[in-house]
């Protein structure tokens, strides 16, 4: 395997051409290249290439509320910077802090956690499952204590990034080296013809995210224990520009928006993950309680 | 002088009768309480070498030349290896030798769950090692696994044949009983995940075979590998000076010590045989997940007068039947009692002792049953359990040693008044309560066990045995003692163990003995030691041998003289001191057996059910402590691995391919430091007068015993729902409180109906 460390943004991307798969902090792709559910000749080490940061910035136009202050962060930010970021949205530092662990948390980058495969354990035993290729979801069929209660249709997996769920709260967008878009179209569910989870192209890069000053945000993250687990249900929620917006990590294939408490009723649990709906409702309404 | 005797053997509570050779034990019990030495909390001696990276574990050996082993286990639980080809693995770069179940008997092609072992393959590297096992060659012949419990029980599918208990009448004692209870009770199997996995390095000097091992028994493993192997057993070396943790599951010699030894001898370079985390929670065992169905019935005054209990164990592939039965048999004074304990035959991996096995399960069962009984009677937790107190041995008669629970329960009074206090602090989301539960152990230990005492003209002692030292500061306690015994400081003595080629025979680590079957010995030792010393000093200073001592380094002698230690013993030059001693017979005719109770305060979010346990006071009494330090350590770690197998820990299984789901750390939960409450640590700390020149029983499994149940009995006390089944993740827990509020509802529903 070859390591390219690219000193701009430019080289990183002519390197990620052909295949190549682009390194951040390697907290989740050097356990995926070493169970071999990911093949890469070359590593792209973006380290020198994607900014890191946080600055507040100007509004753009594309701004929800362009009289409000906004936030850039570089995507190759470590989420122990984040958490320690007084400025930022509560609900995007809580996120952050309530995360894995701090050896993980320092090494770990914004980006590359908003790309982090399911903790699945049968995609990550590489079970022959509908999301590898498969037929069927065998969570569905098997044990599946930590997986989705909405959009499992096809696979039941839960997405693991509670700052995912925060930035969906508070709006955010995010910038690739070729578009710039709202990270609710990052994420897409998959279908029987792409089963990739996000919308991204062949070595598109994310590059930078800019999200709102909120009035007022939250998360909250209901774990198996209290420190560095996986959210079982994680809920944020962010009042910006006087509107009011929830989403939910650990719940969905993908970050999960609903556009009001009402909307959990139509969750569609697995038998082994209905107290996760219940878990849901209660963090729900006081999220919301505590905005 | 020795003496052949007949006498009952236990291990982790099994009994057997055996011909033992025992030495008397001539020295009488040092009084009670702290002495200068024993009694004091002592630093462990290796903390630094530890801290600093500088102690050797099994996992550092690295040898000139020496090979990789890995491992080619099954992938699915139930399938036979038809044929194995390991030819292409000799083809590749590195690869030096490769073996299979179809030349050594110690693999077996029957692969009984996934992970089982089938070949192995040696190479320069760990990586060409792996390359080796992908590209062996076998035709599997799968079948369709068994997993199901009661399903194996009801097809007769058992491990051993099952085990049925009475005392008394059981149904008659129930028809009439005042107050009757029933309930089901299940344990979930939990995985040892010790920081050090099982592994071996062997290479042969000559006809020996050397045995760098993780491991929990240095002798076991040699006479286990002599016999495997048709080597004398004084042919194998076994050597084991630090080791990252064993916990039951490191008793035996494993596979992967036989696959390193003999892809040794037929390298003849040493080779390395690691499991990695994986493999760790694959194949190298488990605590069996349990099943209980208990029944128990009082009379209103309290008066427990029988206890009932179907015992499932899911033993897994193979394995032994862990005395899930054994607390509600031996706990409390109950004449009437029955019990049936079965274990399920299943296609998954073979259960290893874990931390007082079968006893942590049952303790669960029957100690959360006392509450449910308690609260349909009425009557106070503790109060109950002291009414129900048994003075006797229940199983036939005979005195304990010693027993001082009542003198726990007393001590435990300031925890449990504190629940009036704790309860208040509830609300509409977070519910707290108090909850207790008893534990009864084995931990006497027992002979045969050796060490010496060798003292040198430079005033050094050194203690040597055989024996190892699992993490638990074995080697500091030793210390303790010889020191006590020498009348010199901690300092002063050292200890060598972990070498069956440099020491006497020690026992295995194992059912909490280290401290009740080699802290004897080394005292016995040390005691000799100082016989000869103060006879020289008798020669030296024309005084009779009885009025002199030992003493704060010096010899002292009743008249008032005293002479420093070195004054005599620099008159040594080479000739040197060299005590031996023995562990005793355990006294006759007697039970030895170690009790505690625990106190658990908790509170629960009963919106998502989170439960989080705020402190735990432990109170046990387990004889004479040797270090209090090291004794307060071993109740945090018991503790604390209870609260994981409470809360959080679960190796969970494919419901339809057996497939372990939790391999890696990340999906199996294990506590963090985060998750650890405030533990309050007492110990009764009166030597058991009967129980050899210490007094000192075990101490490595009690803590673990009765915290699940004390928790579980504080979160009814929170919210008033029966949690039975471990762990008590959310789903289980928000699934009592539905169960609860059901419940009610049903209460209310009859209540609005009444006629008025």
């Amino acid at each position: 395997m070859q390591l390219v460390r690219p000193s701009s943004v430019e080289e990183a991307v002519a390197a990620l051409r052909g295949g190549a798969v682009a390194l951040g902090g390697g907290t989740d792709l050097v356990p995926l290249l070493r169970d071999r559910i990911v093949e890469a000749e070359t590593l792209v080490e973006l380290h020198a290439a994607v900014p890191r940061g946080v600055r507040r910035c100007t509004p753009t136009s594309t701004s929800p509320s362009p009289s409000s202050a906004r936030f850039w962060i570089g995507a190759g930010t470590p989420l122990a910077v984040l958490e320690a970021e007084p400025e930022i949205p509560t609900t995007l530092r809580e996120a952050c802090r309530l995360a894995a662990s701090p050896q993980l948390r320092a090494m770990g980058t914004i980006g590359g956690n908003l790309l982090q495969a399911t903790r699945c354990w049968y995609w990550r035993l590489k079970f022959p499952c509908w999301l590898h290729g498969g037929e069927t979801c065998d969570a569905k069929e098997g044990q599946h204590r930590e997986h989705a209660i909405f959009g499992n249709e096809r696979c039941a997996s839960a997405h693991p990034s509670d700052p995912a769920a925060a930035l969906l709260a508070l709006g955010a967008r995010i910038r690739t080296d070729r578009r710039d878009l709202p990270l609710a179209e990052l994420y897409r569910l998959p279908t029987d013809d792409d089963r990739s989870m996000t919308t991204l192209e062949p070595g598109e890069l994310i590059l930078e995210l800019e999200l709102p000053a909120a009035e007022s945000s939250i998360y909250v993250k209901a774990m198996d224990r209290q420190r560095w687990a996986f959210a079982l249900v994680g809920v944020a929620a962010a009042r910006v520009g006087g509107e009011t917006r929830i989403a939910l990590a650990g719940v969905a294939p993908v970050p999960w928006l609903v556009s009001s408490p009402e909307e959990l009723e139509q969750a569609t649990p697995l038998p082994g993950t209905a107290y996760k709906l219940e878990i849901a409702r209660a963090l729900v309404q006081r999220a919301l309680a505590q905005l | 002088m020795a003496r052949l005797i007949r006498t009952e053997k236990e291990v982790e509570g099994r009994y057997e009768e055996v011909w033992t050779v025992v030495e008397e034990d001539a020295l009488d019990q040092w009084p009670a309480g702290p002495l200068e030495v024993v009694g004091q909390p002592a630093q462990r001696q290796d903390g630094l070498q530890r801290a600093r990276g500088e102690a050797r574990y099994t996992a550092d050996v690295r040898l000139p030349g020496m090979l990789h082993a890995a491992v080619l286990r099954s992938g699915v639980a139930r399938a036979d290896a038809r044929a194995i080809d390991v030819l292409p693995a000799l083809e590749l770069p590195g690869v030096q030798a490769a073996l299979s179940c179809e030349e050594v008997d110690f693999l077996d092609a029957e692969a009984g769950y996934p992970g089982a072992a089938v070949a192995a393959v040696a190479a320069d590297t760990i990586e060409q090692a792996r390359a080796g096992v992908e590209a062996i060659a076998v035709e599997w012949d799968e079948s369709e696994p068994l997993l199901d419990p009661d399903e194996a029980i009801a097809r007769g599918q058992l491990v051993s044949e099952s085990s049925s208990y009475e005392r008394g009448d059981l149904e008659a004692a129930l028809a009439g009983a005042d107050v009757v209870v029933e309930a089901e009770y299940r344990t979930q199997s939990v995985l040892h995940n010790s920081m050090e996995t099982h592994q071996a390095v062997c290479h042969w000097e000559g006809d020996t075979l050397v045995v760098h091992i993780s491991t929990q028994y240095i002798w076991g493993v040699r006479d286990e590998l002599a016999e495997k192997l048709g080597l004398r057993p004084d042919d194998v070396r076994v050597v084991c000076e630090f080791m990252g943790g064993g916990f039951g599951a490191k008793n035996g010699a494993g596979d992967y010590s036989l696959i390193a030894a003999e892809l040794s001898r037929r390298t003849g370079r040493p080779v390395r045989c690691a499991l990695t985390r994986r493999e760790e929670n694959l194949a190298a065992g488990n605590r069996n997940a349990t099943i209980q169905r208990l029944r128990a019935g009082a009379r209103s005054d309290g008066t427990i007068v029988g206890l009932g209990g179907e015992f499932v164990n899911a033993v897994g592939w193979s394995g032994w039947l862990a005395g899930t039965d054994g607390p509600m048999q031996m706990l409390y004074g109950v004449d009437n009692v029955a019990t049936m304990l079965r274990g399920a035959k299943l296609n998954s991996a073979p259960m290893a002792a874990f931390r007082a096995p079968g006893f942590v399960e049952g303790t669960f069962g029957l100690e959360c049953l006392l509450d449910e009984l308690g609260g349909k009677l009425g009557i106070d937790p503790l109060e109950l359990r002291r009414r129900n107190h048994a003075d006797a041995d229940v199983l036939d008669g005979r005195p304990y040693s010693s027993k001082s629970l009542l003198e726990c329960y007393r001590r435990a009074e300031p925890h449990w008044d504190r629940r009036h206090e704790v309860r208040a602090r509830s609300d509409e989301t977070w519910k707290h309560g108090v909850g207790l539960a008893s534990q009864v152990w084995y931990g006497g230990g027992g002979p045969p066990s050796y060490a010496w005492v060798r003292v040198g003209s430079d005033g050094s002692m050194t203690v040597v045995t055989a024996m190892q030292d699992i993490g638990t500061g074995s080697r500091t306690a030793m210390a303790q003692i010889a020191a006590e015994e020498l009348g010199v400081s901690l300092a002063q003595v050292r200890v060598e163990l972990g070498d069956s080629a440099r020491g006497p025979f020690a026992s295995i680590s194992a059912g909490s003995s280290t401290i009740p079957s080699m802290g004897p010995a080394v005292r016995s030792a040390a005691g000799d030691a100082r016989r000869q010393i103060l006879e020289l000093a008798a020669q030296r200073w024309q005084k009779e041998q009885r009025t002199l001592s030992l003493k704060g380094g010096r010899i002292v002698c009743s008249d008032g003289g005293s002479w420093p230690l070195e004054s005599l013993l620099g008159l040594l030059e080479d000739a040197q001191i060299l005590g031996m001693g023995a562990r005793g017979p355990n006294p006759t005719g007697m039970r030895v057996l170690t009790f505690g109770v625990q106190v658990a305060e908790v509170a629960v979010d009963v919106g998502t059910g989170e439960i989080r346990v705020g402190r735990i006071a432990a109170i046990h009494d387990v004889g004479r402590i040797i270090n209090p330090l090291g004794a307060r350590s071993q109740v945090e770690g018991g503790i604390i691995q209870a609260l994981g197998h409470t809360l959080s820990e679960h190796r969970l299984l494919d419901p339809r391919t057996g497939t372990v789901l939790t391999q890696t750390l990340d999906a199996y939960k294990l506590p963090t430091i985060a998750d650890v409450p405030e533990i309050v640590c007492e110990f009764v700390d009166e030597p058991d007068s009967h129980l050899t020149n210490l007094g000192a029983k075990g101490l490595g499994e009690p803590p673990i015993i009765p915290t699940a149940a004390a928790i579980a009995n504080a979160i009814r006390d929170a919210t008033g729902a029966d949690v039975r089944s471990l762990p008590i993740d959310r789903e289980e827990m928000l699934r009592a409180l539905a169960a609860l509020a059901r419940a009610k509802e049903r209460s209310g529903d009859r209540v609005a109906a009444r006629p008025a």
